[in-house]
């Protein structure tokens, strides 16, 4: 099962943050989930190949050509911060 | 204006004989949801230049005497995850809540060359996650039959501003249930197409291997002529196809009567309600008169769907979701305090814009993928899904469509279930298996339910083969002639 440790470290790899109040619940939600989880140990999938989704599963290939049919000044007008058509963030390192 | 009874295909007849404008019923109808929707909440924002533009533009057509489509000016709602160019679209989440969209999503382009009016944009549970609509960040939607129920989720804003007479149809994405299980809470039609067959360019992804848009209607008749007007083969989506829906508005009764129609015996027991078993079977029963055939089916591994979908769906949410840290989809509002670094930056930003049931999913699917762990959740669930499928493969050998409950309760109360995930989870046990199978299937309302009877509605499902959506809409069309 989940300990409090193992919590934090997918909350790391999730990159969210998470308020000590809330640790205790989310524990104990994803523990009944998981337990639940636990039926699927008793069909048999030896031989089964796993379904990676999709109806047709086929390649679609395209010429590999740009498209600029979306205006991308509408998605840069979304950004908090830009400098010369850039997104602007905090430094990645202190 | 008798807004209640309107259906596409009566509001077409009725302004071709010029009895009203478009711009006449759009201008009621905001007017009317100024009002109404003050106890409902099925609207995040309404669009009302641009409705009102459109309305126009289709009258001026009409008083030129011009070719109009059956949609045109016809008022629909659009789910608040489906982008519509140059307006907000916030799919429920503060993260998103101030995004304006650059483009429109394929299926509101094909709208919009119909010349349908978009009324506004509709509340959803946060990204689509939920049953009930109560994970939304903003507001909490009331079913109009009851408003201490909730209208489903998580196109519940959607089937609640359809139910309320507030559009005269809904758009919503159904990747578990999220159009039909809504459909079914408020007496309305819901269509889950087949995987692929709608494009999903422009639906903010939640698991991109089941999402589908699909139309919430008060006729099968509505259902079918939205669905034939969004589905196509789309070069923005790469698992779209192409297929011909000819007979989808115009099945002849000898065709329908020779489909088999197959009864999964594993969905007609424990721990359904009874009011849902009754209207079921009230609902074969009415088939049969049409002279369908009925035979019972196995659907074996159906009992494992609930955890292979809790299992495959958080795992490509929490891939889908990572693109989120309000930064590139516009900055989150309330952020002042500054960070030093973009790593902070990502914590605190998805940690106070994400809601509660969206960083459960993320963080679920984040396990079920990481090491050590991928073996015994995810790849195990990836094979349990093809061995869901494969039942209903087999099902299809001898029969032609199947028939279900769509939800295992009628609508449950406001708050009943939020404490409890799990308990919220299992709400979606008749209609997830589909959206693995990546089958079409719709939830039809067992009769005409009227808004203050103080009867909570009930709906049936109908499951086809892939592309088969005429068989189940051809059924359904005979169905709702029955009634009438």
């Amino acid at each position: 099962m989940i300990s409090k440790k193992d919590l934090e470290n997918l909350a790391e790899l999730a990159r969210i943050e998470l308020k000590e109040s809330e640790e205790k619940k989310l524990l104990k939600d994803l523990e009944s989930i998981l337990k639940h989880f636990d039926e699927l140990k008793e069909a048999n999938t030896k031989k089964v190949k796993p379904m990676t989704g999709g109806t047709f599963l086929e390649n679609i290939f395209r010429s590999d050509e740009s498209l600029s049919r979306l205006d991308p000044d509408g998605a840069i007008k979304q950004f908090p911060e830009k400098t010369r058509g850039f997104l602007k963030v905090p430094p990645v390192f202190e | 204006m008798d807004l209640e009874n309107f259906t596409i295909s009566s509001f077409h007849k009725r302004l071709l004989n010029k009895e009203f404008s478009v711009l006449e019923i759009v201008q009621t109808l905001f007017k009317f949801i100024e009002t109404r929707d003050k106890e409902i909440n099925a609207y995040l924002s309404l669009l009302k230049d641009g409705a009102v533009t459109e309305a126009e533009r289709v009258d001026i057509a009409l008083a030129e005497n011009k070719f109009v489509s059956i949609l045109a000016g016809v008022p629909l709602a659009i789910k608040d995850n489906i982008l519509i160019n140059n307006t907000k679209t916030t799919a429920a989440s503060k993260i998103l809540e101030n995004y304006i969209a650059s483009y429109d999503a394929t299926v509101i382009k094909k709208l919009r060359s119909a010349q349908a009016v978009f009324l506004g944009k509709t509340n959803l549970d946060e990204f689509a996650m939920g049953a009930s609509t109560e994970n939304s960040g903003f507001k909490i939607t009331k079913n109009p039959f009851d408003l201490s129920c909730v209208p489903g989720g998580s196109s519940g804003g959607s089937a609640a501003a359809v139910a309320a007479n507030m559009a005269l149809a809904a758009l919503g994405s159904d990747t578990g249930g999220s159009v039909r299980q809504p459909g079914a809470f408020c007496g309305l039609v819901g269509l889950k197409p087949t995987y692929g067959a709608v494009s999903r360019f422009g639906l903010i992804a939640m698991a991109s291997s089941l999402d589908q848009i699909g139309p919430i209607t008060k006729t099968v008749e509505d259902a079918a002529i939205l669905f034939k007007e969004i589905a196509g083969k789309d070069e923005f989506d790469s698992t779209s196809v192409n297929h011909a829906y000819d007979e989808i508005l115009n099945s002849s009764i000898d065709k329908i009567r020779k489909l088999r129609i197959g009864i999964p015996k594993e969905y007609f027991i424990g721990g359904i309600d009874k009011k849902i078993i009754e209207g079921v079977e009230q609902a074969m029963e009415k088939i049969k008169s049409l002279k369908l055939e009925f035979k019972e089916i196995n659907l074996p591994h159906t009992k494992y769907a609930i955890s292979c979908y809790y299992i495959i769906m958080p795992a490509e949410v929490s891939a889908n979701l990572a693109r989120f840290e309000g930064v590139r989809y516009s900055s989150m509002p309330e952020v002042e305090e500054k960070v030093k670094t973009l790593r902070d930056l990502y914590f605190r930003n998805r940690g106070s814009g994400l809601g509660v049931e969206t960083r459960r999913r993320i963080l679920l699917g984040t396990f079920v993928l990481s090491h050590g762990y991928y073996d015994a959740y995810y790849a195990k669930a990836q094979k349990v899904r093809e061995l869901i499928k494969n039942d209903f493969v087999e099902a299809f050998k001898e029969v032609d469509v199947i028939i279900s409950p769509t939800t295992p309760t009628p609508a449950f109360k406001i708050g009943e279930k939020t404490k409890d995930p799990l308990s919220m989870y299992l709400s979606d046990i008749f209609t997830c298996p589909i959206n693995l199978a990546g089958l079409p299937a719709i939830s039809i309302p067992v009769k005409k339910y009227k808004l203050d009877s103080g009867e909570l509605p009930i709906g049936f499902q109908l499951i086809g083969k892939p592309f088969h959506e005429a068989d189940i809409l051809g059924i359904g069309q005979f169905y709702e002639k029955l009634e009438a």
